[in-house]
């Protein structure tokens, strides 16, 4: 008894204050952010891949977010409210495939893609003879190229914006060459009506130099003129250049604004992508309304009995969680009017 | 056999006697020398043992002992022929006997009798063959058991193993590893992606450009400056004061449209102050949020101005 009495007080402790701005300090536009998580136990691989994602998604996301498995989605609906969390990427596994869910929250909607192939990050880095990580490269988030979305379909124009409204927006009046630093990629090929999904880093190095003088300037090392009769004999003398090495003219920019020691200005510069991972082929077989809910928009396997079958490959699990995502969004839409107005607060506040 | 030993015996006593009093007198400056002896004579006796040190005499003299036993196994085993056995024997008894009496001389015999009754036994083991089972000699009455139980052991680790294995290939579904070189298609998403950055640079160079050449100190510039600042602004607010102001650089920034409830900045939604019934009472605040909200407006104020 003494225990209960002991226990009838629960204090509740008051949402820590948010470090990072929910909104633009220059553009003023709000600035998405996301959870990753997933449904259901994950193999191995996939778990890595839910890591790789949750990195790609910085620094606009919880990278250490713990997950348990009684968590539903209603309990996350409930953190990201508050914390001003915009979109859920949720990976789930089937035993046909795994799925990965891009959400936005808390109304929806929900495009759940079929992951055909994917690739780690570690995977992408050990097939590379010299991978490239610098300090500041996930100090800032990826630009996101789409490409070959505009077919005139509605729901690749919801795809597109979806994925658009998942990064924040920059502004290229303000902008700031070297927070650039990543590229994500979304390429939809039209015939096999699947999309890649690259994960690229950029880098910019001067063009019209030869290597060696790039490398002197770049590494700060004394060259090794051993062989050379004469000091201008390393300026002039050309080093051998690989076919790759030769610079695209479709690849060079001039610089709004000095980059670094190597990039000026007043030169051209040459942009290069790496490839950091992961790298996913995805195949959009739904989208409904709702938060993982809701009416279906678009379904691959057409409407009716199409959508039948489609229930039934999805595991019984998942469609629990469909059941308890209904109940959730209806709780939700309480939810979010009282979210309405604590956002309305902390503005005037 | 017995009687050889008692021949080699007589030969070596005289010598004993000498060198037992030889060890005796020896024995007082190293305390360290009875020890091997420690089974034997009233001379050691005399000397103080606490039965700790006894304990350690009788052990050495079981490990002693037991040594002996060894080497006669092994001879037997090696199966030399009965004289050198009987040489070596003799050789231990020339070496241990330094203190032992005469009546253990017998007792040696025996164990050598005893020795030779378990070589014999020993080396009839040894000689049986055995047919080159997996299963071996042991317990050869269950072999049959032992044979299922194994075939069972066998089988279940196939089972659990397969079922690992399977479940690892589900769990790497989808997974692939990349090429250590570009395909044509990795060259050409690159390509893409690549266009697309040069594209954004492009556009980024322009627009910051035509700001560059304008000195904001000078006032016909600045007045040029604060307009295009006024476009931008407006053209985020979604008033659109010109819809052209900022063409950005690919469909990313173009598409997006202002979010669907305005303004992220209170204030500056239509329905401010109208509908949030809280605002009501704004009297009633207590000093240091209004100081509060005087703040983030000055700095609000300053953001548009830039």
């Amino acid at each position: 008894m003494a225990r209960f009495k002991n226990k009838k007080k629960v204090i509740v402790k008051p949402v820590a204050k948010k470090k990072q701005p929910t909104v633009d300090h220059i553009t003023g536009s709000k600035i998405p952010m996301s959870f990753v998580f997933s449904r259901g136990k994950l193999p191995g691989p996939l778990r890595q891949l839910q890591m790789d994602l949750r990195k790609l998604m910085l620094p606009y996301t919880a990278l250490n977010l713990k997950e348990k498995k009684r968590n539903n989605l209603k309990d996350f609906l409930n953190v990201a409210g508050p914390m001003g969390v915009t979109h859920f990427l949720i990976i789930s596994k089937t035993t046909t495939a795994p799925y990965l869910r891009v959400a936005r929250t808390p109304q929806g909607p929900t495009l759940t893609f079929k992951i055909h192939e994917y690739s780690l990050a570690v995977d992408v880095i050990k097939s590379q003879l010299r991978p490239r990580c610098p300090q500041d490269l996930f100090k800032n988030a990826p630009l996101i190229v789409l490409s070959g979305f505009g077919t005139g379909d509605q729901h690749l124009k919801l795809t597109t914006i979806m994925f658009q409204n998942i990064f924040p927006a920059i502004d290229i009046n303000t902008v700031k060459l070297s927070s650039c630093q990543r590229i994500v990629l979304l390429n939809y090929n039209k015939d096999t009506k699947l999309i890649d999904f690259r994960h690229y880093s950029i880098r910019l190095q001067p063009v019209g130099v030869s290597r060696r003088i790039r490398k002197f300037v770049q590494n700060h090392q004394v060259p090794d003129l051993r062989n050379l009769q004469d000091v201008s004999d390393f300026v002039t003398k050309a080093g051998y250049g690989s076919e790759s090495e030769a610079d695209d003219e479709a690849a060079t920019v001039t610089l709004a604004s000095d980059l670094g020691r190597v990039n000026r200005a007043s030169t051209k510069s040459a942009v290069k992508l790496q490839e950091i991972g992961p790298r996913m082929t995805l195949q959009l077989i739904k989208i409904e309304e709702g938060l993982c809910s809701g009416g279906v928009i678009f379904s691959e396997y057409g409407s009716g009995d199409g959508k039948k079958k489609q229930d039934n490959e999805e595991d019984p699990e998942d469609q629990e969680d469909e059941d308890e995502d209904r109940e959730d969004i209806v709780q939700d839409e309480e939810d979010h009017e009282e979210n309405i107005v604590e956002d309305d607060d902390e503005d005037v506040d | 056999m017995a009687e050889e030993t008692l021949v080699a015996d007589p030969a070596k006593v005289p010598r004993k006697r000498r060198l037992t009093k030889k060890k005796a007198s020896r024995a007082k400056k190293n305390p360290k020398k009875p020890m091997l002896e420690g089974i034997g004579p009233n001379i050691i006796k005399v000397k103080k043992i606490d039965g700790k040190m006894k304990k350690l005499f009788r052990k050495r003299a079981r490990e002693y002992n037991s040594d002996e036993d060894n080497d006669n196994d092994s001879m037997a085993v090696t199966g030399d022929d009965e004289s050198s056995e009987l040489e070596e024997v003799a050789m231990d008894n020339g070496a241990s006997d330094d203190e032992e009496n005469d009546e253990i001389i017998p007792g040696i015999t025996k164990f050598v009798e005893g020795c030779r009754a378990f070589r014999i036994a020993f080396r009839s083991i040894i000689k049986k063959s055995v047919p080159d089972d997996s299963l071996g000699p042991v317990l050869s009455a269950h072999k049959k058991l032992i044979a299922e139980k194994l075939a069972e052991e066998e089988a279940e680790r196939k089972i659990k193993g397969d079922a690992k294995k399977e479940k690892l290939l589900v769990g790497e579904k989808g997974h692939v590893k990349p090429d250590n070189y570009l395909d044509s298609h990795a060259k050409f998403l690159v390509g893409v992606a690549t266009k697309g950055v040069v594209k954004l640079f492009n556009a980024v160079n322009k627009a910051q450009n035509a700001q560059k050449g304008l000195n904001p100190l000078r006032s016909k510039d600045a007045k040029a400056l604060r307009k295009r600042r006024k476009e931008t602004f407006f053209s985020e607010l979604g008033k659109a004061s010109q819809p052209a102001a900022d063409t950005p650089a690919k469909g990313r920034t173009s598409t997006r449209q202002v979010d669907e409830e305005g303004p992220s900045w209170a204030p500056l939604r239509d329905n401010y102050m109208l509908t949030n019934s809280k605002l009501k009472d704004w009297d009633k605040f207590p000093e240091a949020s209004v100081a509060d909200d005087f703040r983030s407006m000055s700095e609000h104020g300053n953001s548009d101005d830039y």
